[in-house]
């Protein structure tokens, strides 16, 4: 027989495990035919029995293809998420080779590398105009999944291989050249080592807040953090077939079904979970959080598929070129440009736009991308703020402007010129009355009745009752967990290593703030006790409880879990903002309540975030936020929540760099996507005693890397060993602290830059 | 609970162990009150496990795991239906969070002690003292809340020593604590100025790792001085506190603990002092009276003070407990002219509940009092406890004589590692101090104490110890 | 040099240990389901996670508390006729047979090989602060012990004393003493050997190790 119709059974033959792969049992008929067709050619050609077997192989090559399309219509997302999966799905290296025209890859080779998951390479396009060639550079990052090579890991990239992301992101920022990411990933590997999975992400996402260059994304196999790390873009594309999602469908169905560990999801309810959770491209494009989708050919792109390579490059190059016209201020230009770029028949290869950038260009860019973020996603929660409300606080915002600018920025820098003059002529003052009046002084010391009226001083100074006020005096909660009602004792968790007795509730929750005597073991408390017992008592001002948590994806089951969450806490959201005062320096707060379906961010609870930043940058007032515990993303609302990870992230951003104080302070335990961006992403982040943070919980670590975590893995004295976290307190100590933190990090008197 | 039944109704836990407890169940079986006690595994051989066998009725002895686990406590009080709590000293005795858990949890008890809020209060060393000088009471010249800023804590530091020089003190000392502390740690001495931030910043560091609390107190040391009690017992209404006189405490180990109590505090018929003797203990008295009605106080409690060579009182702290040393008041008390008195039985009569029947006129005192703490340890060598068998232990029985042990005379007994080896308590009565003194040493003299130590070694006691301080009883 | 033979045979003529399991304080007892003559499971896991088999629940003052099988074996003996009562501290509630672990024939011939330091009088133990230290970091083996070396301090009576070493220079090959409880006279303290006999106890330790199959 020929070798090239060989080689073509071959790869149909291949074809067809694939069909069979991705459908994982379904569509057994298709199957059957295409297999019983592919056989019996393959018996006759073998026999001879043919004429013109390049003719008749081209025809199961069309019943292939018919098929194909056919299966493509019905595809489900479940089939989307196998597609991504498939050692034959394209990985970055195809990319890299036939998108690109020439590359090298940096920071590592093939498995010789700081982690093989992720992939940088330095690749270049040559364009053409007229007869002029013009080579461009870009920096590519993305994770490499190898067609299933084992030391790629999957794309799941360590904590290191995301830090080399970012420097290699900062490499591309001081040359000046546009950024292709390319998102490959189920999600990060979860290890807490240096310098720790979620602590990493977050200062990726920090960091990309605001790069000087393009940037743009490619989302294939979109896993929650992990693409977070290296996603927040300018421009984000989608492959056809691809899946963008907070979760796997089988992490979101062990979490619907309440599995335990090693217990597995049935199929149909895999199926469902990533039905419901609206990951594909087409979903993604309708909330707005990618801005094109790249159409694949039927059932997915795979290393032969030529055209897609080239379509994709167009498509790169569009994006950048629209990233880097937006940018410019010549609006004619720009216009022509932009309407050249988008007409369909255009080959952008016979098309150049420089992609260098000036210094102000750059400075619009990056405002326009954290504007992008900024919008996102504000109709998936419920607003119940009055239309009013809202029509004001916008009125007002315009008019206090200028006010806090002439209030804080000159007013102040006036005031304290002033303040150092007078301090001036006041101590020349006395220095002057010093001299004037020191020989009557001496002579008054002399005197010997003096002497004894000073002694009479001494001894009532220290025989008689001294006054005494502030906060020491005061020892007394005002506010105490109901649990102290119940007679009856509690096991500290550390009795056995500490030899701990038992505690009595009504003693532990209430004079003893839930910290065990015996060990400082510090038991959970409501959120409750933080905000009466932390702030001034009757300083505390809730704003923004209107926007209240919804189920945007429409989630199946779930309106009711959120209403009643609703009715239990008697919050709205698992986020509460407020204004409050510690010892009369005001701050704005945001709190993640653990009580509130474990506290998880979704995109009421990402709005209030973002809104109090803008508050506490508005009043110039620090921010704190204080996490009661966060379970991570609210994996019902999908990408509605993980958009809240960059979302949230370029908001504290743009309050940290307009002069602000973001301090964060962890309670119980705090995981996964909030601590891996918008939390995880402060400078000053500090832990109650007894806390745990980390990016994914032992059952998780277990299931993706199958390594068993040690007790005590994700306890905040690791983070602070591992630099994550900067001190850990004590409950009782937590006002204390956050004064001094306030006093000691912010400014004399606004804490404030 | 206590006006609709009679106190002979009542069942009370004996929380505590040894002699006090023996004490405890004596009182109840004198009183007609029902009782329940405890012990440890280690303190199975314990007198007053036998005791609690003899005259305990049902349930009355149940096994625990430790006499610290206030659990265990509850949970016995509820299976025995034990109505009332007596906590001895020491172990939860001053406690307020235990009195307030036995007072306030869903099956609540009688505290055998001042109500807890009273344990609180008193407890609080800032607190007590704070209420001394609202109530111009004298107390320890120096701050009376935690200081917290350096600049401030030199300033007293300084005024403290300069105070010191003018009232003719040659080598004045401060005493530098952490307001937050107790049991004698986080203190130290300062005898220069000099040295004075850098002992100050190492006590408050201590502080803060130890009690999370910066606050330090600071003090003038008094070096010379004796060490005074008076005795209060006040019935629940707290309004007519009564005084069963003083008692000098001044013969104590190197450790500071006491180990010959004697009453009346001094004795100005048998002694001349340098100060008018009877003045202090009126004043000392007044003083107590006068906080014991301020704070209501509502059963016994001892005011502790420190009388200065010249004669200077100065309130130390408030015990808001029964004392080892009670007995040697009740001693030498007569009420009504009835030398039966039981200070025990008095505390557990007006704590639950009972008026106290009698007003201070009829309360009188006669002759001297000792006390003696027998305790298996070496004075020679710091007091070091010692540990081993009791072989033989007995004395001869006198009319002026009383012996409280829960040591069993009839067998051989090991003395348990984890408290402290006191053996027994010995108090002796005589119509003046020289006669109390006599009888006192012909009582150590005729005392059989033998016993060996895991490796052969005979028994070391502070018999020696205590003859020899018999001579300096009452002396300036 | 001791005979391991000998020891191996002594101990494999009655390899059981019985364990009785008494109530750690007072309570209500209630059994679980567990029978007598079932198996029974310890503490299991890499850290010793996985806590062992439950036998009973003692409930005081409201806290239901677990009372779990330490070491595996066969449960010989449940005193069920205690189901539902008040028990005092220290009842006994169940007795377990427990077939010698390797680790533990491995201590046995070591308690009978190595110089053994043993408690003086009846007293809570704990290292100095600087050999605390140095047992922390880099394990008991790292410290070589040698007469008159102020090793331990003695707790008893609220009294705390130092005790001095006495016996051959050596490393400090175990550590029995647990610091939270009260070690009886003349129980061992720690268990040193002396460098020269370092391989010989070593090639025991080994000899244990092929021979004795139950692992823990």
């Amino acid at each position: 027989m020929d070798t090239s119709v060989e080689k073509r059974i071959h790869t149909l033959r291949e074809r067809l495990a694939y069909i069979e792969d991705i459908f994982a049992g379904k569509h057994g008929e298709d199957i059957d035919l295409l297999q019983d067709r592919l056989k019996t050619f393959e018996e006759r050609a073998r026999a001879g029995a043919m004429g013109d077997p390049h003719t008749e192989i081209g025809g199961i090559e069309d019943l292939f293809g018919f098929v194909e399309r056919r299966l493509e219509d019905n595809i489900t997302p479940m089939d989307k998420v196998r597609i991504v999966r498939h050692p034959q799905r394209i990985c970055l290296r195809d990319i890299l080779e036939n998108v690109y025209d020439n590359f090298t890859e940096v920071g590592g080779q093939d498995e010789h590398s700081l982690d093989p998951s992720m992939l940088i390479a330095r690749a270049v396009i040559a364009r053409r105009r007229g007869k002029k060639m013009h080579v461009q550079s870009v920096m590519v990052i993305g994770q490499e999944k190898g067609h299933g090579a084992d030391f790629r890991n999957g794309g799941s990239v360590k904590p290191w291989g995301n830090a080399k992301a970012l420097q290699y992101m900062r490499v591309a920022e001081t040359e000046g050249i546009p950024i292709h990411t390319y998102i490959f990933t189920p999600g990060s590997y979860p290890i807490e080592d240096y310098p720790g999975a979620a602590q990493q992400i977050a200062r990726n996402i920090y960091g990309m807040a605001n790069l000087r260059v393009p940037v743009v994304t490619v989302i294939s196999e979109g896993g929650s953090g992990g693409a977070e790390a290296i996603g927040l873009a300018d421009k984000r594309l989608m492959l056809s077939h691809g899946y963008y999602s907070v979760i796997s469908p089988e992490g979101a169905a062990a979490i619907e079904g309440r599995l335990k560990a090693g217990e597995r999801a049935t199929p149909e309810l895999i199926e469902h979970c990533a039905t419901s959770l609206s990951i594909t491209a087409q979903d993604n494009l309708k909330f707005g959080y990618i801005d094109r989708v790249v159409q694949e050919p039927p059932l997915g792109a795979r290393p032969n598929h030529f055209d897609f390579f080239r379509q994709l490059r167009q498509e790169m190059l569009r994006a950048t070129d629209e990233v880097v016209l937006s940018t410019r201020r010549l609006s004619f230009y720009k216009r022509i440009a932009l309407r050249r770029l988008r007409r369909p028949d255009v080959n952008l290869d016979d098309l150049y736009i420089r992609w260098g950038l000036s210094s102000q260009a750059k400075s619009r860019l990056v405002e326009k991308r954290q504007q992008k973020f900024l919008r996102l996603s504000r109709s998936a929660c419920r607003d119940r703020r009055p239309f009013f409300t809202k029509v004001s606080q916008a009125f007002s915002d315009v008019l206090m402007r200028p006010y806090n600018h002439l209030k804080y920025d000159l007013y102040r820098r006036h005031r304290r010129k002033m303040a150092a003059m007078v301090e001036e002529i006041d101590t020349e003052w006395e220095l002057f009355k010093s001299r004037l009046f020191s020989p009557f002084r001496a002579l008054c010391k002399a005197l010997p009745g003096n002497r004894g009226a000073a002694a009479e001083d001494k001894s009532a100074e220290l025989m008689a009752l001294s006054t005494w006020t502030g906060d020491a005096r005061r020892r007394k909660w005002n506010y105490i967990s109901p649990r102290y009602k119940i007679d009856r004792t509690i096991t500290c968790p550390n009795a056995t290593t500490y030899g701990c007795l038992d505690l009595w509730g009504p003693d532990l929750f209430a004079e003893f703030a839930g910290v065990c005597s015996y060990c400082g073991y510090h038991f959970p408390m409501e959120p409750e006790w933080y905000v009466r017992n932390v702030f001034d008592e009757g300083s505390v001002y809730e704003f923004n409880s209107e926007i209240e948590a919804g189920n945007p994806l429409h989630f199946p089951n779930f309106s009711d879990r959120v209403e009643k969450a609703q009715k239990t806490t008697g919050a709205k959201s698992g986020c509460m903002t407020f204004e409050a005062r510690i010892d009369n320096i005001k701050v704005v707060v945001a709190m993640l309540m653990g009580t509130f379906r474990g506290g998880s961010v979704g995109a009421a609870e990402g709005q209030k975030f973002v809104e109090a930043a803008e508050r506490a940058a508005k009043k110039r007032y620090p921010f704190l936020a204080y996490v009661h515990g966060t379970a991570g993303i609210r994996i019902q609302e999908g990408t509605h929540g993980v958009i809240q990870m960059p979302r949230c992230t370029v908001a504290v951003r743009r309050y940290i760099e307009s002069g602000g104080l973001y301090m964060v302070l962890y309670d119980t335990n705090s995981f996964a996507g909030p601590v891996a961006s918008f939390l995880g992403c402060s400078p000053y982040q500090f832990a109650v005693r007894s806390s745990n943070i980390g990016f994914a919980g032992p059952g998780v670590i277990k299931e993706t890397t199958g390594m068993d975590i040690p007790p005590k893995y994700h306890r905040s004295y690791r983070a602070l060993s591992r630099g994550h976290i900067q001190a850990i307190w004590d409950r009782p100590q937590i006002r204390g602290n956050i004064k001094q933190a306030l006093l000691t990090i912010g400014g004399r008197n606004l804490y404030y830059r | 609970m206590s006006q609709d039944f009679a106190i002979t109704d009542h069942k009370v836990l004996v929380a505590n162990r040894g002699e006090i407890a023996m004490r405890i169940m004596r009182a109840c079986h004198k009183l007609g009150v029902a009782f329940t006690a405890i012990y440890t595994a280690a303190d199975a051989a314990s007198g007053h496990v036998r005791l609690a066998q003899e005259i305990g009725g049902e349930k009355s002895l149940y096994r625990v795991s430790s006499y610290h686990d206030a659990n265990e406590l509850m949970a016995v009080a509820d299976d025995a239906l034990c109505t009332a709590l007596h906590p001895g000293y020491g172990f939860f005795a001053e406690d307020y969070r235990f009195a307030r858990r036995v007072t306030k949890r869903e099956r609540r008890m009688i505290f055998i002690g001042p109500s807890w809020k009273i344990i609180r209060e008193l407890g609080d060393k800032i607190n007590t003292k704070r209420l001394a000088r609202s109530l111009e009471v004298p107390t320890v010249p120096g701050s009376d809340r935690p200081v917290y800023d350096e600049m401030e804590a030199e300033r007293i530091a300084r005024t403290v020593f300069e105070f010191q020089l003018q009232q003719g003190i040659k080598h004045p000392l401060v005493l530098v604590k952490a307001s937050a502390g107790g049991g004698g740690m986080g203190i130290e001495e300062v005898y220069d100025i000099d040295n004075f931030r850098s002992v100050y910043r190492r006590i408050r560091n201590y502080a803060m790792r130890q009690f999370k609390d910066e606050g330090v107190l600071i003090e003038q040391r008094i070096t010379d001085f004796n060490h005074l009690e008076v005795q209060i017992v006040s019935d629940r209404s707290g309004k007519q506190p009564v005084h069963f006189g003083t008692r000098n405490c001044s013969i104590q180990s190197t450790g500071l603990q006491k180990r010959v109590e004697v009453a009346p505090g001094f004795s100005s018929r048998d002694l001349s002092y340098s100060f008018d003797a009877d003045k202090v203990l009126d004043d000392i008295v007044a003083y107590s009276l006068t906080m014991a009605r301020k704070v209501g106080y509502d059963n016994v409690g001892t005011w502790e003070w420190i009388v200065t060579r010249d004669g200077s009182p100065f309130l130390m702290e408030v015990n808001t407990r029964i004392q080892v040393e009670n007995g040697v008041s009740a001693r030498i008390s007569r009420v009504r002219d009835n030398a039966d008195v039981d200070l025990l039985a008095e505390q557990i009569r007006i704590g639950l509940g009972e008026p106290l029947g009698y007003s201070q006129e009829d309360i009188a005192t006669e002759g001297v009092g000792i006390e003696y703490r027998l305790i298996a340890e070496d004075p020679d060598n710091r007091f070091t406890p010692w540990s081993g068998s009791i072989e033989q232990f007995h004395w001869k029985e006198q009319p002026w004589l009383k012996v409280h042990t829960h040591v069993p005379t009839d067998m051989v007994y090991e003395i348990p590692s984890d408290f402290d080896p006191n053996l027994a308590l010995a108090i002796i009565w005589g119509k003046d101090l020289e006669e109390a003194r006599q009888r006192g040493v012909s009582f150590l003299d005729d005392l059989c104490l033998t016993g060996k130590s895991a490796t052969g070694e005979p028994l070391k006691s502070n018999i020696n110890f205590l003859r020899a301080n018999t001579e300096r009883i009452l002396r300036f | 040099m001791f005979d391991v033979k000998a020891l191996l045979d002594e101990i494999k003529a009655s390899p059981f240990r019985k364990i009785i399991i008494t109530a750690p304080h007072t309570g209500r007892v209630n059994f679980t389901s567990v029978q007598p003559g079932e198996r029974v499971t310890g503490p299991q896991g890499l850290w010793k996670e996985k806590p062992g088999t439950l036998l009973a629940t003692l409930d005081r003052e409201r806290n239901p508390k677990p009372i779990l099988a330490l070491e595996k074996g066969e449960l010989e003996t449940l005193y069920l006729d205690l189901e539902g009562c008040f028990v005092e501290a220290g009842t006994p509630l169940a007795v377990v047979r427990h077939y010698m672990t390797r680790t533990e024939v491995q201590n046995e011939l070591l308690k009978k090989t190595l110089h053994l330091f043993t408690a003086p009088e009846r007293a809570k133990y704990y290292f100095t602060p600087e050999i605390d230290k140095k047992v922390r970091a880099s394990g008991s083996q790292s410290v070589t012990v040698h007469e008159g070396m102020e090793l331990f301090i003695m707790s008893r009576m609220k009294r705390e004393v130092p005790l001095h070493y006495a016996g051959p220079t050596g490393a400090i090959y175990t550590v029995y003493v647990e610091p939270s409880a009260s070690t009886d006279a003349g129980q061992p303290l720690i268990g040193v050997c002396p460098p020269d006999q370092l391989t010989a106890i070593q090639e025991a330790v080994m000899q244990v190790q092929t021979e004795w199959k139950e692992e823990a």
